[in-house]
């Protein structure tokens, strides 16, 4: 068994940029595995542009973007192992990987989980009817025509106004595909502003709001689908269907945690982001498995992956250093009108910044964090929508060493 | 009269009222932008809209079969489809290296096309 | 091509599959057309997966006789072909006066029929084998067990042609003439067949080949059933089948364990005439959960994969009664064709005893030579997913291909889609990788692995990416290239 003092699980942008801060810290024995044939993660394949505006204030595209934590790696002579698909990690901080040469077993003194996200498939919303070749989702889409060079239709429908289903609207039609409309079960986008404009209304491509998918048709290769309207409570409203043809589906129904190897060593998952329960070193309830990225909660912009992940290294940096972290036994909750709330505890003696998503659009709202009954911190918002975090930052001196926070809309 | 925009320079994606004249030459007043680029933008989207994008070209000898390309900066919107077919009648020889300017000036537009991920020569390997 | 055969089968489900392995004992030309692009696409494919204890059909019929054989016969049929079957058992949940009648009668009915290991078992049982499971009382039927649908009729199959037996896919038979010698030509929309000999294995689509055959006025309905998948997660909360007490004709909605750790829930039991048709409806989703939650309250929408139909074909006298099977060889109106109708449940379970029947109906009116070279043994993909530590490093060791995993959820390497792409039935589809290696049916349902399977599929057959067919004729992948 090989000896490391940190294992980062996922070559993406959360693992590099942990990987490039941990050996800026001074931690030189340094793992990457990554089980494609190349580093970059999912921004390989999102060839758009708008990453990188708060990180390196330009605008760059996905390949470039990864380009720069890749060349710093590189720089700073960072081990990896590419086409290295990790099977297990245990309680114990043992990480089993299978790749060519064989089954590897390392023991680390540090896991940092940087697995990234996943779609959610058709099968996870029931959408009824046939089961057809031509459902593809978003991310897969994109893939295809990004990466491999194949275009996977040409007349298509789009389920869920997620970001990647909206910026693959406008790929496909730059490729010449007829994008008939975008559909969104709630009363709003569940992908950022900005991609409404640049992506539909910038081709004329109609988006339907509080419309969902209620039948698939075809046999062989799909034909068509029926959209209902829905009501208050997301259940189709009957005599409102509508028949659209196409012979492509493009899922973009949202993300999840990829957390396989997470359950797989017993982590406590949080409900609602669906990634592991960290306390505000990004350490999970297993010391010294840290967690960061979009595999602890699903961001809206990989800068934020970044830049989370080079904080945990921080905490990880002292950790493998054999530093006490302090304990955190300060609990977060997410009150009303809150969601996806990280991390999930506090030490209450250093300053933190809560990341959080309202649940529904809200104008000139107020964010109120809680404890003992007294405001430790507020956060005023002009306009707030479900596709964006928000970060809440609370000061060292704010808070007390005991009793548990709420953070809700005021 | 008043006309309502999104901001696409940044994430917050502003909401944008801009008060202009109707021949959207003089501007009158524009609102709801949080920083001095939304007016920026609401200005050339009034009177000039421009779009960037991103697309790929054919990699022959690659490693992997496209390599992926952006703009330089913005082109009038109009021209978008013109630009794109352009850019997919250029066909690149491995290796390709991320930053190479592989069409200057396209259509005349003052952009140019810029191979945004390197592809080495080689077997395809996705 | 030649077109001469001994033997031609209708239809590659598992019958037809099961029929051409024991035909492929003796020394015949047997050929199996196929419409569909591989075997069993549908009622065989699409449906609980069960293998029935024999206990719920009428004494003395057919179905009784041939699932009581074929439940004893299962293990080692498995150990012999390389299928995944697990005799785990299963139970019948009750909870009134009622339920106890009817369950006590389905126990002497399977004592009847032959069938062995049921009994009645009190709560404190029926938790210990079922905990998450909500019922008063149970039949437990011990020798029930759960199988691969797929890869039992791709072992069929491969075993067959292994034997000698060749299998013709997307040939829809069109129609069916006997010359004046008594010989078959089978008509496709590609070639005609011809043959001494012609087996009606079609399934869902005996009723037309009975008809094509001359043997006419068979009733034949479909009964549609909805399926839902769930997660694997759920898998550890059931360790066996667990099923309702069952009417005369409808077992009931029942949750199934797979032999993978998912949990099928269904099926429903629609009366349906388009056999095409594999649509599931909200509705019966909804009344799926709502039925299966009463017996096991553990079906949650998050945990749902998949869903899934299947359509059994019955047949029924003219008041709509359901029939055993049929299994006859007119000597009056078509000698020498074997007609199958009403193949249904417990069909799956029954398909070898089926075939040798049939087999035997053939042997009292011709004598075949035996096939020297017969070899009843065929193996499957090595399956790098069920292997220990050990076991999975000799095999990359062996072949460097085993270490590229490339469905991450069910753990399905290259190793194992090159050889499921080079099967010896010579099926190019990518739901034909998917049955063979179970990569693309885990929980992100082929979202990270089905490009890599399509690649591959291009790349290994040197076909251009818009031939490559998802499951059925005409369900193509993609359009074509981005960039030509």
């Amino acid at each position: 068994m090989m000896e490391k003092d940190v294992i980062i699980i996922g070559g993406g942008p959360a693992g590099l940029a942990a990987a490039v801060e941990l050996r800026k810290k001074g931690i030189e024995d340094i793992l990457i595995l990554e089980r494609e044939a190349s580093l970059g993660g999912i921004l390989r394949q999102c060839i758009h542009d708008g990453f990188g505006l708060t990180r390196f204030g330009e605008t760059l595209s996905g390949p470039e973007y990864a380009r720069r934590f890749i060349d710093e790696a590189e720089a700073l002579h960072i081990p990896y192992a590419v086409d290295t698909m990790v099977l297990h990690i245990s309680p114990d901080k043992t990480v089993t990987a299978a790749c060519r040469d064989g089954l590897k077993v390392w023991k680390a003194k540090a896991i940092m989980l940087a697995m990234g996200c996943r779609e959610r498939s058709r099968g996870a919303l029931g959408i009824p009817g046939e089961r057809p070749a031509g459902v593809f989702t978003a991310g897969t889409a994109q893939a295809y025509i990004n990466m491999y060079n194949r275009m996977p239709g040409k007349e298509v429908v789009i389920l869920g106004s997620g970001d990647i289903g909206m910026i693959m609207a406008r790929r496909m039609t730059l490729e010449g595909a007829r994008v008939k409309a975008v559909f969104e079960i709630m009363p709003y986008a569940s992908g950022l502003p900005r991609n409404i404009q640049q992506c539909l209304h910038d081709y004329g491509i109609p988006l339907y709001l509080s419309h969902t998918i209620t039948e698939i048709k075809g046999g062989s290769r799909l034909q068509g689908v029926v959209v209902s309207e829905v009501d208050g409570h997301m259940r189709p409203i009957a005599g409102t269907e509508k028949e659209y043809s196409c012979d492509t589906l493009i899922l973009s129904v949202g993300l999840i945690p990829e957390n396989e190897l997470s359950e797989g060593a017993g982590l406590t998952l949080d409900e609602q982001t669906k990634g592991a329960v960290v306390d505000e070193h990004f350490q999970t309830d297993i010391p010294g498995v840290f967690a960061a990225g979009n595999v602890l909660h699903v961001h809206d912009l990989v800068d934020f992956v970044s830049m989370e992940a080079e904080q945990l290294a921080d905490c990880a940096a002292s950790y493998i250093r054999g530093r006490a972290l302090a304990p955190c036994t300060i609990r977060v909750a997410a009150g009303s009108g809150v969601g996806n709330l990280v991390p999930q505890r506090l030490s209450g003696t250093e300053a933190v910044t809560l990341s959080c998503r309202v649940r529904s659009p809200q104008r000139d709202g107020t964010l109120v964090v809680m404890q003992n009954g007294r405001e430790a911190a507020v956060h005023a918002f002009k306009r707030a929508v479900p596709a964006e975090m928000l970060h809440i930052r609370i000061a060292a001196g704010a808070l007390q060493r005991q009793g548990d926070l709420e953070v809700s809309m005021k | 009269m008043m006309q309502t925009y999104t901001c696409i320079i940044c994430p917050n994606g502003c909401e944008l009222q801009v008060d202009m004249m109707k021949d959207r030459r003089t501007i009158k007043k524009i609102e709801g932008n949080l920083c001095p680029k939304g007016a920026e933008y609401a200005r050339q989207e009034v009177q000039d809209p421009r779009r960037t994008i991103a697309t790929s070209v054919l990699v022959q000898g690659g490693v992997l079969p496209l390599a992926s390309v952006r703009l330089s900066k913005a082109v009038p919107k109009n021209q978008i489809f013109d630009v794109m077919g352009a850019i997919k009648k250029i066909t690149l020889q491995a290796p390709v290296q991320a930053g190479s300017v592989i069409l200057f000036n396209v259509l005349d537009s003052g952009s140019d096309v810029i191979v945004t991920r390197s592809v080495k020569a080689g077997g395809q390997n996705v | 091509m030649d077109t001469q055969y001994d033997v031609l089968i209708i239809g590659a489900g598992v019958i037809g599959s099961a029929i051409a392995r024991e035909l492929s004992r003796y020394d015949l030309q047997v050929a199996v057309l196929e419409k569909n692009l591989d075997v069993c696409n549908e009622t065989s494919g699409r449906n609980s997966a069960v293998v029935h204890g024999g206990f719920a059909y009428d004494t003395g019929s057919l179905k009784a006789k041939f699932c009581v054989k074929a439940n004893r016969m299962m293990g080692d049929l498995a150990d012999e072909l390389d299928f995944p079957f697990k005799r785990c058992g299963k139970v019948l949940v009750g909870n009134t006066e009622e339920d106890m009648a009817q369950l006590n009668r389905t126990i002497a009915q399977g004592q009847a029929n032959g069938a062995a290991g049921l009994e009645i078992i009190g709560t404190e049982k029926l938790h210990e084998l079922v905990p998450a499971v909500v019922g008063k009382f149970a039949m437990w039927s011990h020798n029930s067990g759960i199988m691969d649908p797929f890869l039992f009729t791709v072992a069929l199959a491969e075993n067959a042609c292994h034997n000698g037996a060749h299998f013709f896919f997307n040939r829809n038979v069109t129609g069916i003439f006997r010359d004046a010698a008594d010989r078959y030509h089978v008509q496709t929309a590609r070639e005609v067949f011809s043959s001494r000999w012609v087996i009606n294995a079609a399934g869902l689509g005996c009723k037309e080949i009975s008809d094509m055959l001359g043997i006419t006025g068979y009733r034949v309905i479909g009964s549609k059933g909805d399926y839902i998948i769930l997660d694997k997660k759920l898998g550890a909360l059931l360790p066996m089948p667990v099923y309702p007490v069952p009417s005369n004709t409808y077992m009931g909605v029942h949750v199934t364990n797979t032999l993978d750790g998912n949990v099928t829930v269904g099926p429903n039991a629609e009366t349906v005439t388009d056999f095409s048709y594999y649509g599931v409806p909200q509705g019966n989703m909804d009344f799926l959960k709502e039925s299966a939650s009463r017996l096991w309250p553990h079906i949650e929408k998050k945990d749902q994969i998949r869903n899934f139909s299947g359509i059994l074909p019955k047949w029924v006298d003219e008041n709509g009664t359901i029939q055993d099977y049929k299994i006859e060889i007119r000597d009056d109106v078509a000698p020498h064709a074997v007609n199958l109708v009403g193949i249904e449940s417990p069909g799956l379970t029954s398909a070898v005893p089926i075939a040798a029947y049939v087999v035997e109906l053939m042997r009292e009116r011709e004598a075949f030579r035996p096939n020297t070279s017969f070899d009843p043994v065929r193996k499957g993909i090595r399956r790098f997913a069920d292997r220990t530590p050990a076991e999975q490093d000799a095999l990359i060791r062996e072949n460097p291909d085993y270490g590229e995993i490339i469905c991450r959820c069910e753990k399905v390497t290259k190793a194992e889609i090159l050889q499921a792409i080079h099967n010896p039935l010579d099926i190019h589809t990518m739901t034909a990788v998917k049955y063979r290696t179970r990569c693309m049916m885990g929980r992100c349902q082929g979202g990270y692995c089905q490009m890599r399977v399509e690649q591959m599929l291009e790349q290994e057959l040197g076909r251009p990416a818009a031939d490559i067919r998802y499951c059925r004729p005409g369900s193509w992948v993609l359009a074509g290239k981005v960039r030509e």
